[in-house]
C-alpha cells in the first residue's frame, strides 16, 4: 500500500505516494474507496471514465469527484482503478460490486475532495500528494 | 497560545495583519486556556488565509469551536462588503446547511429511559449510513424541484409538518434566492433518493432529556422544561448539497484568473458577489440548503409518527424548538462603521445567532432572542443558548456549532472498538444504534471537546447566553 492516513482532526487527510503519476490517481482512488467503504470489497463490473482538465491537481480532483458520483447514484463500490494519464487527461476503468449494505457500511461518507493543500510533488523516485476528503 | 497570536481579553485573542502575507483584516477568535491548549496551528492559517479575501469587513472571525479544516477554519465567520466582497464555497464547505433542530415532546424521562425498543424502531424508520436512501418517502424530479424551491414550506405541504414548523425555523426554513437552474444534474440526480436520510459521519439523531435549566425565562418562551424528553435531529444537503459545492467550486476556481484574485488556498475559491459565477454559486447554495431544511424536515415527521404510535401522543405535542444551519451565506444587515449595511455572512461550522428584537424573530421569541442549538457528542450534553445583542455587535450575530473534534477517526478507531464504546454509554444508561461499529468508534464522546467549555466561552463572552442543558439517552449515529 502507498498511502498513509495522516493527522487531521476534522476530515481525512491521506498521503499518497508512487513511482507513476498512473498509480498515484490509483492508489488516491483506493484511500478514497477505502475511507467509504472498507477494505471489503470485490470486482467483477466495470466503468470507464475519460477526464481532462487545465492541470494535474485538478484532473485528480474531478477523477476523484465523479467517482463519488458513479458510486451514489449507480450504487456500486469499486476494488480498484487501472488509471492511464498524462497529467492533463485520463482513462480509468475501473472495477467493483453492487454495494452490498453487510460488507460496505464500515466506512464514512465522502462528501466532497478539497484543493485545501492539494499539490503534486515529485522526488528522484516517486509523485508524491497530501488530498483532504471532506467527511 | 500559538507563537504570533496576541491576547486581547479574558478568552479573546487576535491574529495581527501581517500574521501572514495579503492579509487585509486581522483575525479574532474566542477561546479558553484549556481549549487554547488543543488548538491546531493549521486553523489559525486557514483564519489567517480568510483574512485575505477582497471585501472582507472588520475581521475573519473564529469561534470557540475552531479546528482545521478546509477553505475556512471550523468555526469560521466572514462578512463581505456588497460593492467589493466575494462570495466562496469554502466559507460554506460541502456540506450545505448541515443543520441542527430540536423537537421537544410531552413524554419524561421514565417513558424512555432503557428503551431500546423506541432507539431500534427510530433507527429501522430513519434510512442513516453509507448508502441510505430514501424508505417510504419516495422521492421523484418534481418533490426535488419543491424541496429546492420552498425548502421546509414544501416538506409541510405534503404533510411532514405543522405550519408552526415553518416560523421556529431561521429564515423560515426557505432561502428564496434559490436558483434551481444553478444545480446540476448531477446534483439532482444525487437528490431525488436521498430526502429524509440522515447520512453518517457527525450526523446523529438523539433523544435527550432536559437535565439542567440556566434562564427560566428563555426556556419557557424556547417550551423546554426540566425533565422533559426531546429530540435533536443534525444533518444536511446530503448528495446534492455536496455535488452543488464539486461543481461551483471548480468554475469559481477557474474565475479567480478572470478577477485576477488570488488566494494562498485554492478551496477558498471565490467571485465577486455581483459576477455571473458568484450568483450561480449563490443561487444554487440557496437551492441546496432548501433541500436540507426539507430533509430535516422529513426525518422530524418520521420521529414524530414513531413516537406518536409508540406513546399515543399527538403529533401537534412535539413542536419544533428551532433549526439552525451551519454551513452557509446569507445576505444580512449588521452594524458597519456605525452605519446598518447589508453584508453577506458566512458561516462554516457557525451558527447564526440573532439577539432579542431581530426582524427574523417570530414574535413570542422576539424578547429572548433566537434559539441556538448546540450539540454535544453522544456522551455529553447538548446546549440550548440564546442569541444576543453581544453577538449582533462583535460576530455579525454568530457563535459556535458544536465541540469540535480533538482526535482523528483513524486514532479514534485504534484506541477502542466501536463495541467497547457502546458498553461504556450503555452503563452510562445512553443506549447506541449504528449502521456499523465504526461509526461508533468514531464519534466516541472524548474524541470531541468538552462541549461545557465551548459554551462556557460563548456564555462568559457574551455571543450567546445559556439557557439548557441536555443529556442523551439516546443515539442514532449515521
Amino acid at each position: 500500500m502507498s498511502f498513509v492516513e495522516l493527522s487531521h482532526t476534522a476530515d481525512v487527510r491521506i498521503h499518497v505516494r508512487a513511482p507513476t503519476l498512473d498509480l498515484l490517481f490509483s492508489e488516491s482512488f483506493e484511500a478514497l474507496m477505502q475511507t467509504i467503504f472498507g477494505k471489503d470489497r470485490r470486482g467483477g463490473h466495470s466503468k470507464e471514465i475519460r477526464i481532462a482538465a487545465a492541470d494535474t491537481e485538478t484532473l485528480l480532483m474531478d477523477f476523484l469527484s465523479e467517482s463519488l458520483f458513479i458510486c451514489e447514484v449507480e450504487g456500486l463500490v469499486f476494488t480498484g482503478a487501472s488509471v492511464v494519464t498524462d497529467g492533463k487527461s485520463l482513462t480509468a476503468v475501473l472495477d467493483g460490486e453492487p454495494f452490498d449494505r453487510s460488507r460496505h457500511a464500515g466506512g464514512t461518507e465522502v462528501k466532497g475532495i478539497s484543493y485545501s493543500g492539494l499539490a503534486i510533488t515529485r522526488d528522484e523516485n516517486d509523485y508524491m500528494l497530501d488530498i483532504l476528503f471532506d467527511v | 497560545m500559538i507563537e504570533g497570536v496576541k491576547r486581547t481579553g479574558t478568552n479573546e485573542w487576535e491574529v495581527p495583519v501581517g500574521y501572514i502575507p495579503g492579509m487585509r483584516v486581522p483575525g479574532r477568535f474566542f477561546l479558553s486556556e484549556a481549549l487554547g491548549a488543543v488548538l491546531e496551528p493549521g486553523a489559525i492559517q486557514q483564519l489567517a488565509n480568510v483574512a485575505t479575501m477582497p471585501g472582507i469587513l472588520q475581521n475573519a472571525l473564529g469561534m470557540p469551536d475552531i479546528h482545521w479544516g478546509y477553505g475556512f477554519p471550523i468555526g469560521g465567520v466572514a462578512a463581505f462588503s456588497l460593492d467589493e466582497g466575494v462570495i466562496s464555497p469554502g466559507g460554506v464547505g460541502f456540506d450545505i446547511n448541515c443543520g441542527v433542530r430540536l423537537i421537544t415532546t410531552p413524554l419524561e424521562k421514565k417513558d424512555v429511559a432503557g428503551r431500546g425498543d423506541l432507539i431500534d424502531e427510530l433507527f429501522r424508520s430513519v434510512p442513516t449510513g453509507v448508502g441510505a436512501k430514501s424508505s417510504s418517502l419516495k422521492g421523484s424530479a418534481k418533490s426535488l424541484d419543491g424541496m429546492m424551491i420552498k425548502g421546509s414550506r414544501w416538506a409541510v405541504e405534503n404533510g411532514y409538518g405543522t405550519s408552526r414548523d415553518l416560523v421556529r425555523c431561521e429564515d423560515t426554513g426557505c432561502m428564496k434566492e434559490a436558483d434551481t437552474g444553478t444545480v446540476s444534474a448531477k446534483a439532482k440526480q444525487r437528490g431525488i433518493p436521498q430526502g429524509g436520510t440522515l447520512g453518517s459521519g457527525n450526523h446523529f439523531l438523539e433523544i435527550q432529556v432536559v437535565s439542567e435549566i440556566y434562564d427560566a425565562h428563555a426556556a419557557k418562551a424556547f417550551g423546554l422544561a426540566a425533565g422533559q424528553v426531546c429530540c435533536m435531529i443534525h444533518c444536511g444537503s446530503r448528495g446534492l448539497g455536496h455535488q452543488v459545492c464539486t461543481d461551483h467550486l471548480k468554475v469559481l476556481e477557474a474565475a479567480m484568473r478572470k478577477y485576477k484574485i488570488t488566494l494562498p488556498d485554492r478551496q477558498l475559491a471565490c467571485a465577486p458577489l455581483d459576477s455571473p459565477e458568484g450568483k450561480a454559486y449563490f443561487g444554487a447554495m440557496a437551492a441546496s440548503a432548501n433541500y436540507a431544511w426539507a430533509n430535516r424536515q422529513m426525518i422530524t415527521h418520521t420521529v414524530r409518527q414513531v413516537l406518536s404510535r409508540r406513546f399515543n401522543i399527538e403529533y401537534e405535542e412535539m413542536p419544533l424548538v428551532y433549526d439552525v444551519a451551519h454551513n452557509v451565506a446569507k445576505f444580512e444587515e449588521h452594524e458597519v462603521d456605525g452605519k446598518q449595511t447589508r453584508v453577506c455572512v458566512h458561516r462554516k461550522g457557525a451558527t447564526r445567532a440573532f439577539g432579542p428584537g431581530a426582524p427574523d424573530l417570530p414574535a413570542d421569541l422576539a424578547g429572548c432572542g433566537q434559539p441556538v442549538i448546540i450539540p454535544g457528542s453522544m456522551g455529553t450534553s447538548s446546549y440550548v443558548l440564546s442569541g444576543t445583542q453581544g453577538a449582533m455587535e462583535r460576530t455579525f450575530g454568530s457563535t459556535c456549532h458544536g465541540a469540535g473534534r480533538v482526535m482523528s477517526r483513524s486514532q479514534a478507531k485504534k484506541r477502542q472498538s466501536g463495541h467497547e464504546v457502546a458498553a461504556n454509554l450503555a452503563r452510562q444508561g445512553i443506549i447506541v444504534r449504528a449502521p456499523h461499529e465504526n461509526a461508533i468508534a468514531d464519534e466516541a464522546p472524548d474524541v470531541y471537546k468538552p462541549s461545557d467549555e465551548v459554551v462556557g466561552v460563548v456564555h462568559d463572552v457574551g455571543i450567546s447566553r445559556l439557557v439548557a442543558r441536555l443529556s442523551p439517552i439516546g443515539v442514532i449515529k449515521g
